[in-house]
């Protein structure tokens, strides 16, 4: 494992001194490089960056969202997805090549006010983002809570290698699909199992940055001592997080793998 | 402006017991507003400032939307309760000034670029006022920017230095800024070492001016670490040491 280190910045901080490249949330000045956000610095021989710990989602290409339909024009649909960029979702990425706005009644598919989860396909800051539902366990969400949490926070809750939802998905028996932009819907059968999910998402939305966290939810959830065992060494199918030194905080590589139902089917 | 009466005494002191380069309390609060995407509580001696921050956020009216960079709006308001005589809530002339050199003092600091087609909000909201607000101001917004984590260049700091019986002071309060000679605020980003804003009310002479200047900036300076230990006491508690 590449020997990392970190510190506590915020903006105008130095984070590394010398010729290392500037990943994110830096800038170079000189022979120093400098952070432009709250959060953890991470220098690697790669380069230096730093983990942010607060603000609003951005959209990135690629970046798995759960979004709320708005409206819809003949061709696409416009979607909220938690930023300050409205999405799009082209009628044809839903019914196919051959939609014709003449035939096709696009509220049949998906309305205002249905809840959907996408990837975003393209973005390039110029024009607004354009969604996709053409991957696996994509489409409109049928039910469940819809919570909000900072999108800082996600990379934590996904944990390392899924660690952290799959722990709480399997104490509440809930499905819990998260959105790169901070909105995640927990779905399951038992009210009591939901609301133990969204309280223990809550919890580590606020304590996202102390350590021993996944031990700290493990007891809240009532996870008996063999499980513990048992779920670290369950390989997770679904993440592609890359490992990082501890499971405090997963690197910006790792968020932009995404997450979707870490077990499984639609 | 002609100085009347004597702000100092012979023990040096000045009308709040402060010596010439001493600074007011001041105490920051990060995260008061939680609708806000950031936000920070300043108390500068007896001033009492709330600066929350939105975004980046969609622009509305979209026509004032920069297809290369974000835009920045900024209210500097003072509450009617917050001087001795009521003070009327629609925006004086004085204000929309202030609201203005705010924004100034504070965009060369982030990072527009970043947020093509967005606006970033800045709300300042004066609850109590004592002179030297727009500083006070400044550096409570440039933590609430920080705490809504918009890419900054560096934090911007800000302090008044002025002169007050022909000797140079640091952070000038409302009965020096009303009756002292000059006043002088500077907006300044510490690591950098830039001037973001500068402004002067009265005269100063050359000599005057360059010692002046050099206070405000110590000023700053010392405004900068309370706004260091503000963040990360909100971020990292307790947790102060370096990990390796």
């Amino acid at each position: 494992m590449q020997e990392t280190k970190r510190k506590y910045v915020i903006p105008g901080d130095v984070v590394a001194e010398g010729n290392l490249k500037p990943l994110v949330n830096v800038f170079r000045n000189g022979n120093s490089i400098i952070a432009t956000r709250i959060g953890i610095t991470e220098s690697t021989q790669d380069g230096a960056k730093v983990i942010p710990l607060s603000g609003v989602y951005f959209p990135r290409a690629n970046d798995i969202v759960i979004g709320k339909i708005l409206d819809h024009s003949s061709l696409s649909w416009s979607i909220d997805i938690n930023s300050c960029f409205l999405a799009h979702l082209p009628a044809q990425d839903v019914f196919g090549r051959d939609f014709s706005p003449a035939q096709d009644d696009m509220g049949r598919q998906l309305s205002s006010g249905d809840i959907i989860v996408a990837r975003i396909a393209i973005f390039d800051r110029t024009r607004d983002p354009i969604l996709t539902i053409q991957d696996n366990d994509m489409g409109k969400i049928p039910t469940g809570d819809l919570i909000k949490i900072s999108p800082t926070r996600v990379p934590r809750l996904i944990g390392k290698r899924g660690s952290m939802i799959q722990t709480i998905e399997h104490a509440t028996s809930t499905r819990i699909t998260i959105g790169q932009n901070g909105i995640i819907v927990v779905s399951g059968k038992d009210r009591d199992g939901v609301n133990l999910a969204i309280n223990a998402i809550h919890i580590v939305e606020i304590e996202a940055h102390t350590s021993n966290l996944t031990q700290r939810i493990k007891q809240l959830l009532n996870v008996p001592e063999s499980e513990i065992e048992n779920d670290d060494t369950q390989p997770s199918i679904e993440m592609n997080n890359t490992q990082t030194n501890d499971d405090e905080f997963n690197s910006n590589e790792a968020d932009k793998e995404g997450v979707i139902n870490s077990n499984g089917s639609k | 402006m002609v100085q009347n009466r004597s702000l100092i005494d012979e023990k040096g002191k000045r009308t709040d017991g402060r010596i010439i380069d001493e600074l007011r309390d001041v105490k920051i609060e990060v995260g008061v507003i939680n609708n806000a995407d950031g936000s920070a509580l300043i108390e500068f001696g007896k001033n009492k400032i709330i600066a929350a921050v939105y975004g980046p956020r969609e622009v509305h009216p979209k026509h004032m939307a920069l297809s290369d960079r974000s835009v920045v709006r900024c209210r500097y308001h003072m509450s009617p309760f917050s001087t001795d005589t009521r003070k009327s809530p629609a925006p004086s002339r004085r204000e929309t000034e202030i609201s203005k050199v705010i924004r100034e003092a504070l965009e060369p600091a982030l990072i527009l670029e970043d947020y093509p087609r967005a606006a970033i909000d800045i709300f300042i909201e004066v609850l109590q006022a004592d002179g030297g607000s727009r500083c006070a101001g400044i550096s409570a917004a440039a933590v609430a920017l920080a705490d809504a984590g918009i890419n900054m260049r560096d934090m911007v700091s800000a302090c008044a230095a002025g002169k007050v019986d022909d000797k140079i002071v640091i952070d000038i309060n409302d009965t020096e800024d009303k009756e002292g000679g000059a006043d002088m605020p500077v907006a300044y980003m510490p690591n950098l070492q830039k001037i973001t804003l500068l402004q002067l009310d009265g005269e100063l002479n050359s000599d005057e001016f360059n010692r002046c200047l050099e206070e405000a900036i110590r000023g700053c300076l010392k405004v900068h670490e309370i706004q260091r230990s503000s963040l990360m006491e909100k971020y990292f508690g307790n947790e102060k040491g370096v990990k390796e």
